[in-house]
């Protein structure tokens, strides 16, 4: 894999404004910080190589190399990614209650890894009114305060690479697809490092069509609520087309198309709805809010749902079959579009000496998907 | 106590050229002098403020220029010989008023002494302050020597009360600043009763009331003042020619120019050739002095820096004269035969003269110019602009560079002159990005945070010292606060006029003199303003880029942090270090990707070098002054520091 410097991170994604805000290039070193969503760069750094580009789930992803490194195969075009099952689960018994965005999957999922020794800390995203801010949950009941989704873009790996600074090696992470490939990308050790040793140890991935920009959520959201103070962000299931804004004054409803305004153009070139690259993957369930989609994908994750099933962590159940074809269908289409979009752009399989682009896959794969 | 007290007549020192002024001060009895420090003027009232008590003057560090010159004029109207001391922008803070005393009129002698910086060795611009004197109408001295630097102050204020008005002294950087020996003269008694008399006829000069109105009346009284300061000239001690009868060309030169003017001929070996006319009162200028000298020749070199304010006066006159001294040729800064910017040197004036006599002259033998080619200039190492060791400055320029990159909105900060404005450079992380006038950043970015319903969304800093603050910084406050202008001062607190040499300031609880005094608190003044303040530590690191963040963000008009830590030199911390400081090498990053020498490719305080054999950061503890703020800069904590027993 070609690995360049910062400078080059600034051009292929700050400038081309394809940063989501990841987190996964910062607290690496001294120049890249996130404030208020925005990941910003300190000062110019002129190494040629550095993890920073590397880690970017915005450039240079090289989708079969990747999949070949995790799964033992080249990328395929199935629209959930490689998996194991595709089942239906929520929280079990021994999770206290939470405030969980559906089924308190993930919560589980992460307690049960964290009781186990299996894992020793998570880097997860709490909040704060409406900013996402990443925590490194080292108790259950860390793990609850951080149940609920964010529905903006989270500086997530920040967290991560702050428990990697600290020592941490046996590492739980939640994150959305584009976070999920950049912590691919960092255990695949992209600088060769001799010592490297992965630190991470269970990776659990959301599923996400899109998220909001922080910094222009709070900007839309004030002058809404007019300084009340914002107690829980809701995305009721289909077919509302609302968000649900809870506040000390009431609850305001806005149609979600407004929201989508808020979305950054970079999550259009996403091609992952189900974060493909991760152990376990989890989502909601269409008509059930109170239980979730639960992919497995790794020996691993299947071990470690196996175990939580059996130990009174995680209840499952089989996918009806309307279900699982309305995800296929919902994936399929997203990595359809951004696939189709990506192409448009030039932004695949860049061929000319050095040059530099967004994903890497083999032609074949990508005309099998846009067909 | 000081030499500069000896009462011995005829008593010879070297003395710099502001210590000569100040002795001529003294020994033309002067009781008031006030100034606000500025390079190259402030010792005249450091070395004055030392001897006060002993000689029972009142001297006093102002907060700007123009209240420097109110209260010297204080002075003159309650019967004290008293003198303003600035540099030469200083004078455009003084000016309005000094436009309405040079036409109400002083009483006691008065004397305004402005110090110019050709080549703005010290300062932000190349004033010329010698204008001010035509503009205003009042006479102007320039000193070519240091005896008379000393000897013109007393005359100055002879002829202030000659004329009973304001005179101008303009002394240059190098007329200041270098030493020469001055012969003393007597110092007179000192007892005075100052008394202001104001009850006499409104209009009575001496007795009246003390002002410009009526004007007409007024304006035409301070003309003839400026008469008579211009007869008194024709006979002035001050103005001299050397040379032959009729010289092939006539130098027409003051102040240090007079000292090139003269090696130059030397040099040249041209004194049966070239004359020169040495003025020490250049305005106005004595027309018959002048009548004489220009009739020698026809070719007239005018040697002088900044503005060709002599040579504008001198081809007026000639231009005035020309049906009786014939028509001259000019050469000058006009011609470009001497440069129209930067200071001069004996050997620019040596060119300039040897291309009007026509003389083959190289400054520098072929044969030494070779040589000089040769010597290796690699070994000197290459150095730039930057803040002191442990200077507050970088640390607070660092936060505030980081807070703008976190902030992503294209922030900027507006600033002023001070050792700061060097945050125009890499030293500063180039984060200033307007530097003008003492105050001007406040005004600047008063003006920017109203743009906000023009389409202006980038957040606003201004950044100012101390001393500044109580010199210029208030009124944009006001006008911030007043206008609801959305910005974010900084206030640089490192307890004293740093840049100059820690003069003290109205923050302060001492006085020039050491006298215990009032000190006001800017935190005070801000808050009374209704702006939000903080006070911070600008070596805590994270703390300072916390707070000017949640700042920035604040939209509540005008936010003051004030970033409080004694400048790395001043007095107080000489004393000694707080942290010993260690690099730990088994840890230091080097050029790895994880730190790439953040420590000496970006922070870059000089106690920090870079180790290229081991490629590893090393202290360098003769220069280290022990502040610590490395250690918060390092990623990896390989920059220990431990407090010094
Ligand atoms: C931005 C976003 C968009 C999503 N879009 C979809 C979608 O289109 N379809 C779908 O089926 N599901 C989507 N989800 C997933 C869904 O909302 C739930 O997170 C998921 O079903 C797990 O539910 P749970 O009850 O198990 O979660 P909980 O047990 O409540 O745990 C939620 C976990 O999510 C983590 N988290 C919260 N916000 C973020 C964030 N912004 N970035 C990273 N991690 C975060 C927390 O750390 C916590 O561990 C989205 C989630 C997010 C954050
Ligand atoms: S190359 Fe390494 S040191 Fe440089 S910015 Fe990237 S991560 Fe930081
Ligand atoms: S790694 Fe994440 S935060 Fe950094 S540039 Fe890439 S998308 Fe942005
Ligand atoms: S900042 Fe620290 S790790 Fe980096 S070069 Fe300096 S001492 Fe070494
Ligand atoms: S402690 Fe560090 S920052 Fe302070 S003077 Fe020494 S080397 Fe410079």
């Amino acid at each position: 894999m070609k690995v360049f410097g910062a400078n080059e991170l600034l051009e292929d994604v700050f400038e081309k404004n394809l940063c989501i805000g990841c987190g996964a290039c910062t607290y690496l070193c001294p120049y890249f910080r996130s404030y208020r969503g925005k990941t910003a760069i300190l000062f110019p750094c002129n190494l040629t190589q550095g993890r920073c580009w590397a880690y970017c789930p915005k450039v240079e992803v090289d989708l079969d190399d990747l999949s070949e490194r995790f799964f033992g195969r080249p990328y395929e075009k199935d629209p959930l990614g490689f998996h194991r099952s595709v089942k239906i689960s929520k929280a079990g018994r021994q999770v206290s209650e939470g405030s969980f965005q559906a089924g308190g999957t993930v919560s589980a999922l992460m307690s049960f890894a964290l009781s186990k020794g299996y894992i020793s800390a998570a880097a997860l995203t709490d909040r704060e009114g409406l900013r996402p801010v990443p925590r490194l949950a080292q108790s259950t009941d860390d793990i609850l305060r951080c149940s609920s989704s964010k529905y903006t873009a989270s500086p997530t790996l920040s967290a991560l690479n702050q428990a990697i600074n600290e020592g941490h090696n046996q590492i739980g992470v939640v994150g959305t697809p584009c976070q999920v490939l950049a912590i691919a990308q960092m255990r695949s050790n992209p600088m060769g490092d001799k010592d490297f040793s992965d630190p991470v140890s269970l990776v659990v991935g959301l599923f996400c069509t899109w998220a909001v920009d922080f910094r222009e959520f709070d900007a839309f959201i004030s002058e809404r609520i007019e300084g009340s103070r914002i107690t829980k962000v809701d995305i009721p299931p289909p077919p509302a087309e609302i968000m649900e804004v809870y506040t000390d004054n009431g609850k305001i409803e806005i149609p979600l198309d407004e929201i989508r305004e808020l979305v950054p153009n970079t999550c259009s070139y996403c091609t992952d709805m189900t974060a493909e690259f991760s152990d376990i993957s989890v989502g909601v369930l269409e008509g059930r809010p109170d239980m979730n989609t639960i992919i497995t994908r790794t020996e691993r994750g299947e071990k470690i749902v196996d175990e939580a099933r059996k130990e009174g962590f995680l209840i499952l159940d089989d996918i009806g079959k309307e279900n699982l074809e309305h995800l296929i269908w919902a994936a399929g289409n997203k990595k359809k579009r951004a696939f189709i979009k990506a192409k448009q752009e030039g932004m695949l399989n860049a061929r000319e000496e050095g040059a530099r682009c967004y994903l890497r896959v083999r032609p074949e794969t990508v005309e099998e998907i846009i067909a | 106590m000081s030499y500069l007290i000896d009462n011995t007549e005829g008593a010879q020192y070297l003395l710099m050229g502001n210590e000569a002024i100040a002795r001529g001060a003294l020994e033309a009895g002067a009781k008031v002098v006030c100034g606000y420090p500025g390079t190259p003027s402030s010792d005249i009232i450091e070395s004055l403020a030392k001897i006060a008590k002993d000689m029972n003057i009142y001297v006093e560090w102002s907060t700007n220029e123009k209240v420097a010159m109110e209260v010297a004029a204080a002075g003159s109207f309650a019967g004290l010989r008293s003198m303003c001391v600035m540099k030469q922008n200083g004078v455009n803070v003084a000016s309005d008023f000094l436009l309405h005393l040079a036409g109400s009129g002083t009483r006691a002698g008065m004397v305004l002494v402005s110090c110019d910086d050709p080549g703005a060795l010290s300062s932000a611009n190349e004033g010329e302050s010698r204008f001010f004197a035509r503009l205003v109408e009042i006479p102007l001295l320039e000193p070519g020597d240091f005896q008379e630097a000393k000897d013109m102050i007393k005359w100055a204020f002879e002829l202030s009360e000659e004329i009973r008005n304001l005179v101008m002294v303009r002394s240059v950087t190098r007329m200041s600043h270098a030493s020469g020996n001055v012969k003393f003269g007597k110092l007179p008694p000192g007892d005075v009763h100052a008394v202001f008399k104001c009850d006499g006829f409104i209009l009575d000069p001496m007795e009246g009331a003390v002002m410009s109105l009526p004007v007409r009346y007024k304006h035409a009284l301070q003309q003839e003042k400026i008469k008579k300061a211009g007869e008194i000239f024709e006979d002035c001690p001050f103005n001299s020619y050397h040379g032959p009868e009729k010289p092939e060309v006539l130098i027409i030169t003051s102040s240090a120019c007079n000292l090139y003017s003269r090696e130059a001929i030397g040099i040249l070996g041209v004194e049966d050739r070239v004359g020169l006319l040495k003025l020490g009162t250049t305005w106005p200028l004595p027309p018959e002095l002048l009548k004489r000298h220009l009739s020698r020749t026809d070719k007239i070199l005018i040697v002088e820096e900044v503005l060709p304010f002599l040579e504008e006066n001198v081809k007026i006159l000639a231009a005035e004269m020309a049906p009786e001294i014939g028509i001259k040729t000019f050469h000058g800064k006009n011609d470009g035969t001497i440069p129209a910017v930067g200071e001069l040197n004996p050997d620019l004036v040596v060119g300039a003269l040897a291309q009007i006599v026509g003389i083959d002259y190289k400054p520098v033998p072929d044969e030494y110019a070779e040589k000089a080619e040769g010597v290796p200039t690699s070994r000197a190492p290459a150095r730039e602009l930057t803040f002191c060791p442990g200077c507050p400055h970088r640390a607070s320029f660092w936060s505030i560079h980081n807070a703008l990159q976190l902030d992503g909105r294209k922030g900027f900060v507006c600033g002023d002159i001070g050792c700061y404005g060097m945050a125009t450079l890499p030293c500063g992380f180039s984060t200033l990005k307007t530097l003008h006038a003492m105050g001007s950043g406040g005004g600047i970015a008063s003006g920017f945070g109203k743009l906000g319903r023009l389409g202006f969304d980038q957040p606003v800093l201004a950044v100012c010292g101390d001393s500044t603050f109580f010199h210029a910084e208030v009124p944009a406050l006001i006008n911030a606060v007043h206008h609801n202008s959305d910005f974010t001062l900084v206030v640089l607190d490192n307890s004293g006029t740093a840049m100059t040499g820690f003069q003290p300031h109205p923050g302060l609880k001492v006085s020039a003199m050491g006298e215990d005094v009032t000190s006001v608190d800017i935190a005070e003044i801000c808050r009374a303003l209704g702006a939000r303040v903080e006070i911070r530590d600008p070596f805590d690191l994270g703390e300072t880029q916390e707070t000017l963040n949640e700042l920035i963000e604040d939209k509540a008009g005008l936010k003051v942090l004030i970033l409080r830590q004694i400048c790395a030199l001043s007095p107080e911390k000489k004393a000694g270090k707080k942290y010993d400081m260690t690099i730990d090498d088994e840890i230091c990053l080097g050029e790895n990707c994880g730190c790439n020498k953040v420590c000496t490719r970006i922070f870059r305080c000089p106690g920090l070098v870079w180790d290229k054999e081991k490629m590893v950061t090393r202290v360098d503890d003769v220069i280290c002054s022990g502040c610590g703020v490395c250690a918060d800069i390092c990623p990896e904590g390989a920059i220990k520091r431990k407090e010094v027993a």
